[in-house]
């Protein structure tokens, strides 16, 4: 090391100790790197006539990352001292005018010290530094008395904190900081600091904290290359918004591992969550890759409505999961190791999930779930009840095979209403980054009364039963294999080529046939209030598309059931059907002899929609597709006709008709 | 005479290109188009407020964005994010279903750049929009 990189002295005077002057500096010399020295002034020595004072003054000290100008060392004969750096650089960082004052400065040939110290900057902290010349062992703490936190941020280098992580903007520290080492590094760090409303927030605001109140220790020593630490975190109140959760205070944590270059250790931590429980975890961060390498945690009784609220809803972003509310409480094991998860041990008890939209609901789950990675494993889910679509579930027990992430059930049951829905070969897996289900199902007789009373129909009589082959959803679209069948209104409806596409999103496209045979009007026009009519009737709707579960397409077709049955037609039906196509047509039969008969006979009934564009055209029938259009043809005494005139009609307006005739607003105007 | 036939030819290409897309009707209206909108006009009443405060943007491709979080309070950012995330749904289903309402579900493109267009001169002064990748202030 070349003599030019410290600067020189040359004079001295006053009472100080010159050997351990000399000692002090030739020691450092041996640790500065690289400074290189610019001017080297000693200046002097105002005796006054009472005291001895030493005064020293070094011009410039520069170095890599490092440079120092105008620096100026006073030593009263008070054991005090001062120290005052005009311009000071640290990497690029700048501090202009720094002054340091030592209430106790002691100078001997074993060591130096600096009691007391306090700095013009930092107004409350108080510092105190003591290095010894043999060992070149140094110790600097600091108490600090509601320091700004901004303060003390702008003395950190620029690269500290790591990773971007934002500094404290707001909010003031008390406590004690102390760090001490030898000449080649630090090798111990202790902290107890108190935070009084800290705040600091990153450019893009999506990492930030207002108003935090807590405590926050930390103790660390080095061995060597590694780092033994503890700490200890009581977040006492305060927000923070770290995207994208969003966390209240009264959280705590104590923990304890080692830190060498390459990993973070964390071999035991206990977490408080406010409202949910407490967390066991041990954990390794894999430094170089930024990423968690190996976990296991433990949780027990944990309250599933704050856990899944505060830690797990903010990211799911969108699907039926985000909008739903979970229940219960739970002990869980999680093991975590080569990016997967290995194990999983969930014992759930009382546990229930369901949506805002109302459309599922599980509610009183207990079980015990042991899920491995790499081995088979079978549990027991029993649940109290539940609900879809309105329609409530009562309790059941199901046994899953799992399977890596695969879940089946080859048989269960569940039962709705009076009923029961039977399950067969329910498949859940996970394909790529989509979940894909499928499974077979049948329903058996579920009374159609109660049914449309919970699904908020209006009543309606019959049963409903079908049987579905396969229902599967591959990500996007449900699609059902094979025809259901419903029996209603003593008739059959089959449904097929069911597709729902975007079950999940905002507006999901079912598309599909109905064909309805031999519906009794009798029991039809009796649940919607449109007069009565006698016979049976078939229909059939035919490329069917709802959008959020409004038509967009049909071509649909109603005519007479084949076969012998009475037909009769109630006058006041006649006029709600001649009130679908218009006030006008209604008029004309009141005007007519026809509004003596409280009843008329009739042959056939047809009537067709083909809805496209907000648009049905329609026609009766004979089919035929201009003029007028036979939708009634009468027959026998006394027999009446209702015809349709206009053929094209928006389908809302035939839908506000609709609702105006079977809610019963229509008033028989008999003149 | 053949210098004519040439210009009809180019002039009739022309007209058939721009028809192309001038063809998509950005109006039409199916239920499912219906629903995505209720369920945009019900969410503006509240993304009005952090469009005006600069909080969220419009950008140039049809979406919007939160470009200054610092303009919510702690307590509201996720839940601004939440709503800027179900408007960027919405936005991309609404895309979709008018390129499939016009018959033509390749157009999705073209009606998001129109749109995004649209949202941007639409907007009332003070709102952020993005034009060329920079930030600026109507």
């Amino acid at each position: 090391m070349s003599r030019s990189c410290f600067p020189q002295y040359s004079v001295f005077t006053g009472t100080a100790p010159i050997s351990s002057l000399e000692r002090f500096i030739n020691h450092s010399r041996k640790y500065c790197v690289r400074l290189v020295r610019r001017t080297l002034l000693v200046l002097l020595l105002p005796f006054t006539a009472n005291a001895t004072e030493l005064s020293l003054s070094i011009a410039d000290v520069v170095a890599p990352d490092f440079s120092a100008r105008g620096i100026t060392l006073l030593l009263p004969a008070s054991g005090s001292a001062d120290l005052r750096i005009t311009e000071l650089h640290v990497q690029r960082r700048s501090l202009l005018d720094v002054r340091i004052h030592c209430a106790a400065f002691a100078l001997s040939t074993a060591s130096v010290s600096c009691h007391g110290g306090s700095l013009a900057q930092l107004p409350g902290m108080l510092v105190q530094f003591d290095y010894r010349f043999d060992t070149a062992s140094w110790q600097v703490s600091a108490q600090l008395r509601n320091v700004p936190g901004k303060q003390l941020a702008s003395l950190l280098p620029p690269d500290m904190p790591p990773a971007n992580l934002p500094l404290p903007g707001q909010g003031a520290l008390t406590g004690t900081l102390r760090v001490s080492g030898n000449a080649s590094a630090v090798d111990a760090f202790d902290a107890d600091m108190q935070l009084t409303d800290i705040g600091f927030s990153d450019a893009s605001g999506l990492h930030a904290a207002e108003k935090l109140h807590g405590t926050v220790k930390l103790a660390a020593t080095r061995k060597a290359a590694l780092w033994a630490w503890q700490g200890h975190i009581a977040w006492q109140s305060g927000e923070i918004f770290w995207q994208p959760l969003y966390l209240r205070g009264g959280h705590r944590i104590s923990a304890s591992g080692s830190l060498d270059g390459a990993s973070l250790k964390v071999e035991q931590a206990v977490v408080d969550l406010p409202e949910t429980g407490r967390v066991q975890f041990s954990a390794l961060w894999d430094m170089k890759q930024g990423a968690l390498a190996e976990c296991a945690a433990h949780g027990s009784d944990l309250a599933l409505e704050k856990l899944f609220t505060d830690y797990a809803k903010p990211f799911l972003d969108k699907g039926a999961l985000a909008e739903s509310h979970v229940y219960g409480h739970a002990d869980a094991d999680w093991q975590y190791r080569n990016g997967a998860t290995q194990s999983l041990r969930l014992v759930l008890r009382d546990a229930g999930i369901a949506d805002e939209g109302q459309r599922f609901a599980l509610l009183g789950v207990n079980s015990e779930i042991d899920w491995q990675a790499d081995a088979p494993r079978s549990a027991s889910i029993a649940f109290a009840g539940g609900a879809l679509l309105g329609v409530p579930l009562g309790a059941g027990q199901w046994a899953v095979q799992m399977r890596s992430m695969d879940f089946s059930v080859a048989q269960a049951a569940l039962p709705i209403l009076d009923g029961k829905l039977e399950l067969r070969d329910f498949r859940l897996h996970r394909e790529g980054a989509a979940w894909q289900w499928q499974f077979g199902a049948s329903l058996s007789r579920v009374s159609m009364e109660q049914f449309s009373q919970a699904a908020g129909w209006p009543k309606m009589l019959g049963s409903l039963a079908w049987r579905i082959p396969k229902v599967s959803y591959d990500g996007n679209e449900i699609n059902i294999d094979g025809a259901l069948l419903f029996n209603v209104f003593d008739g059959t409806v089959v449904a097929t080529q069911l597709k729902l596409v975007n079950p999940f999103g905002r507006a999901p496209r079912l598309s599909g046939n109905l064909n309805m045979r031999e519906l009794d009007l009798d029991l039809l026009t009796h649940t919607f209030s449109f007069g009565n009519m006698q016979g049976r009737i078939d229909a059939d709707v035919n490329n069917l598309e709802l959008q959020d579960w409004q038509p967009a397409r049909f071509d649909a077709r109603i005519f007479s059931s084949a076969g012998n049955y009475p037909r009769k037609i109630s006058q006041k039906a006649v006029q709600n059907i001649s009130a679908l196509g218009g006030a006008g047509a209604v008029a004309a039969i009141q005007r007519s002899y026809l509004r003596f008969f409280e009843n008329f006979g009739y042959e056939r009934i047809g009537w067709s929609c083909v809805l496209r564009s907000s648009v049905c055209t329609m026609g009766g029938v004979d089919g035929g597709d201009s003029g007028a259009y036979t939708i009634i043809k009468g027959g026998g005494i006394p027999a009446i006709t209702v015809m349709g005139y206009n053929r094209n009609v928006s389908w809302n307006e035939l839908i506000t008709r609709l609702k105006r005739v079977t809610q019963g607003n229509m008033q028989a105007i008999v003149k | 005479m053949r210098a004519l036939i040439k210009f009809f030819i180019a002039l009739f290409a022309l007209t058939a290109a721009l028809n192309a897309f001038a063809a998509a009707d950005l109006e039409v209206n199916t239920p499912g188009i219906n629903a995505i909108k209720q369920s945009m006009q019900a969410r503006h009443a509240q993304l009005a407020a952090h469009y005006s405060s600069g909080a969220v943007g419009l950008t140039a491709d049809g979406m919007i964005a939160l470009r200054d979080a610092g303009a919510v309070p702690l307590a509201q950012r996720q839940a601004v994010n939440a709503l800027v995330a179900a408007e960027n749904n919405d936005r991309n289903a609404l895309y979709a279903e008018i390129a499939n309402a016009n018959g033509h579900p390749e157009w999705q493109g073209e009606i998001r750049s129109t749109f995004a267009q649209r949202w941007i001169q639409r907007a009332q002064s003070g709102w952020w929009v993005q034009s060329g990748g920079a930030w600026k202030q109507k």
